[in-house]
């Protein structure tokens, strides 16, 4: 029994303001509680490929030329729909297991707890979307430039997809009402714009006034962007910066309202 | 440093939503809790006792009122009052795809403890819950009173300086209770706090060092047990059972020898020992079954949210 040696703060400890570091400091404890949840779910890992082995396969089928568009785009979507687990987790430990009062009545802070959830499910979400990548270098290598850009849209498209998600869920009462609208949600942005197709073919084949639109939606943005830098899709300097400006945007835009929005709802009004 | 680990004044809540009429849950409550004490907080269902425990714990926003935590103001200064505080949620459930001893560890490691002080405070705590057993195995597998106990663990491990406990010992066995009760006590050996609710009145009888009975969002009765008791106005209680062949009549003989409360089969008088005479007189002229006991918290509760249905006024009102 080692009862005596709290090591709670103390009581006269001045917490005021506290540091930024601080803030964020049980992120870790909780991304590692999330892991450990997801990966009991190996089903659900599973699962989470299915649109993504689909679309491979009828490319593989139809038309091979595709197929490195139709890799970067399976990749992009695999971290895409991050954010609706995100969203269905945040939702469900609220409302029907009552975590989120532990967690919220405790130091950890609302906003480490969504990096948490946000982290645990991507870590735990990893494993299927290496393979994609590798199977992606297979298809068509990438060159150094290539990979960075990769690298950072993702860290992009994920921020981006767990903002939202986690804001999201904490719209909702009833953590069966949100499914419905986080798939359609996560899966209507991830398919219908060009990700897993080239966005010439958008070009193509949407009203001019329209085409923008898929160098602004994030998923779009980064397929562009990748396959650009895998020298497989042409984009003007323009295209490029609007791409770019609107990821980078948009990814630390949601991300900075959920900081605020997980501060904001963790009590409840 | 301030006294009082909670200290609550005219706390008023009242849920509004949309296309529904407003809920007023509090209407004015201020109470108390001193460092060290074990306080319970007892009312009937919807009389506002989660309300309250949500609003200290930082979890909701009050209507209107005041309430400090170690001297802190809940509303403007949450994150001042959350290190220094636990909660035990009602209808809380532990995480499925955890076990017992995984949930703790990384509670306790989501709370800034080192790898070391989580690993001995989680064995520790499944050895109070008496979880041992079953510590290896996930939540999602095990009893109704099993995840209880494992939520209950979870924030007892944290020793917190203030625990908020939301009916900690639903569903659990008589053992486990007792193991409950003698882990709160240890806390507050050690110098925590502990606001729980409850609706067993023996638990609240013996764990509490003082209570505050909730009805309609107010607080009507407060102090100890032995205070509450005695405001019922006796010591002793004499049950009659029924049923009686003739209730008004008994009713209208035992008018007087003290206070009168009845539920569908029983009369019960609470009363001093000074009317026991008359009052055993009464049931052997009748033939009736009595007992007599002491009086209990339940007589002092049942009293306070006016469900005594006493002759002449109707009390608690
Ligand atoms: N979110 C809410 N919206 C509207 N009304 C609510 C809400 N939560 C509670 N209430 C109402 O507020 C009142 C107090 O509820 P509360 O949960 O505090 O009661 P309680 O004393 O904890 O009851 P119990 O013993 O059943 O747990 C009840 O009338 C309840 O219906
Ligand atoms: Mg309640």
């Amino acid at each position: 029994m080692s009862g005596a040696e709290a090591s709670f703060p103390p009581l006269d400890v001045t917490t005021g303001a506290r540091s930024l570091r601080s803030r964020w400091q049980g992120a870790r404890g909780f991304t590692e509680t999330e892991v450990r949840v997801q990966t009991h779910e190996t089903l659900a890992l599973a699962t989470s490929m299915i649109v993504q082995t689909v679309f491979i396969v009828f490319v593989w089928l139809l038309d091979r030329s595709i197929l490195p568009f139709a890799m970067v785009g399976a990749v992009i979507f695999s971290v895409f729909q991050i954010g609706e687990r995100v969203t269905n987790e945040a939702a469900y430990i609220r409302i029907d297991h009552r975590l989120t009062e532990l967690y919220h009545a405790s130091p950890l802070t609302p906003e480490a707890y969504f990096l948490g959830i946000a982290a645990g499910i991507m870590i735990a979400y990893l494993p299927p979307v290496v393979v994609l990548v590798v199977l992606a270098e297979i298809v068509h290598p990438m060159g150094l430039l290539a990979a960075g850009v990769f690298a950072l849209s993702l860290v992009a498209i994920w921020l981006f997809a767990a903002s939202l998600g986690y804001t999201f869920s904490t719209l909702f009462h009833d953590s069966r009402a949100i499914w419905p609208y986080s798939s359609l949600f996560y899966n209507a942005f991830g398919v219908l714009p060009p990700v897993f197709y080239p966005f010439v073919v958008w070009k193509a084949i949407i009203p001019a006034a329209v085409v923008p639109a898929g160098l602004l939606v994030p998923p779009s943005a980064a397929a562009a962007l990748i396959t650009w830098a895998e020298g497989l899709t042409p984009l003007s300097t323009g295209e490029v910066l609007t791409a770019a400006g609107s990821l980078t945007f948009f990814a630390l835009a949601t991300f900075a309202f959920a900081v605020h929005w997980a501060r904001r709802m963790a009590r409840e009004p | 440093m301030p006294e009082d680990a909670i200290s609550a004044a005219g706390v008023r809540k009242t849920y509004r939503a949309r296309g529904q009429p407003p809920v007023e849950a509090l209407s004015g409550v201020s109470l108390r809790v001193g460092r060290g004490e074990r306080v319970s907080l007892l009312g009937r269902n919807g009389a506002g006792k989660t309300t309250f425990l949500r609003i200290a714990s930082t979890l909701l926003m009050p209507s209107s009122g005041r309430v400090e935590v170690f001297g802190r103001d809940v509303v403007r200064d949450p994150e001042g009052v959350r290190p220094l505080i636990a909660v035990v949620p009602q209808e809380g459930k532990p995480f499925f795809h955890l076990t017992p001893r995984e949930q703790i560890y990384t509670y306790l490691r989501s709370r800034g403890f080192q790898r070391e002080t989580a690993k001995s405070r989680t064995e520790e705590a499944l050895g109070l819950m008496a979880l041992e057993e079953v510590a290896d195995r996930l939540n999602a597998t095990l009893s109704g009173g099993q995840k209880q106990r494992a939520m209950v663990a979870t924030v007892i491990a944290t020793q917190a300086p203030l625990l908020f406990l939301d009916e900690p010992t639903i569903g659990l066995d008589p053992f486990a209770r007792r193991g409950v009760w003698e882990s709160l006590r240890r806390l507050t050996r050690m110098g925590s706090t502990i606001l729980l609710t409850t609706h067993y009145l023996d638990e609240a009888d013996v764990l509490s060092d003082r209570l505050y009975v909730i009805d309609r969002g107010q607080v009507v009765g407060q102090g100890t047990s032995e205070d509450l008791k005695r405001s019922t106005g006796g010591t002793l209680r004499v049950s009659f059972r029924g049923p009686f062949p003739d209730a008004k009549a008994l009713r209208a003989e035992v008018q007087g020898t003290g206070r009168i409360m009845e539920d569908d089969q029983s009369l019960h008088i609470i009363t001093s020992p000074e009317r026991m005479e008359e009052l055993l007189a009464i049931a052997l002229r009748r033939k009736l079954a009595a007992t007599v006991g002491p009086v209990t918290l339940e007589e002092a509760f049942l009293r306070l949210v006016g469900r005594s249905i006493e002759g002449e006024e109707h009390v608690g009102s």
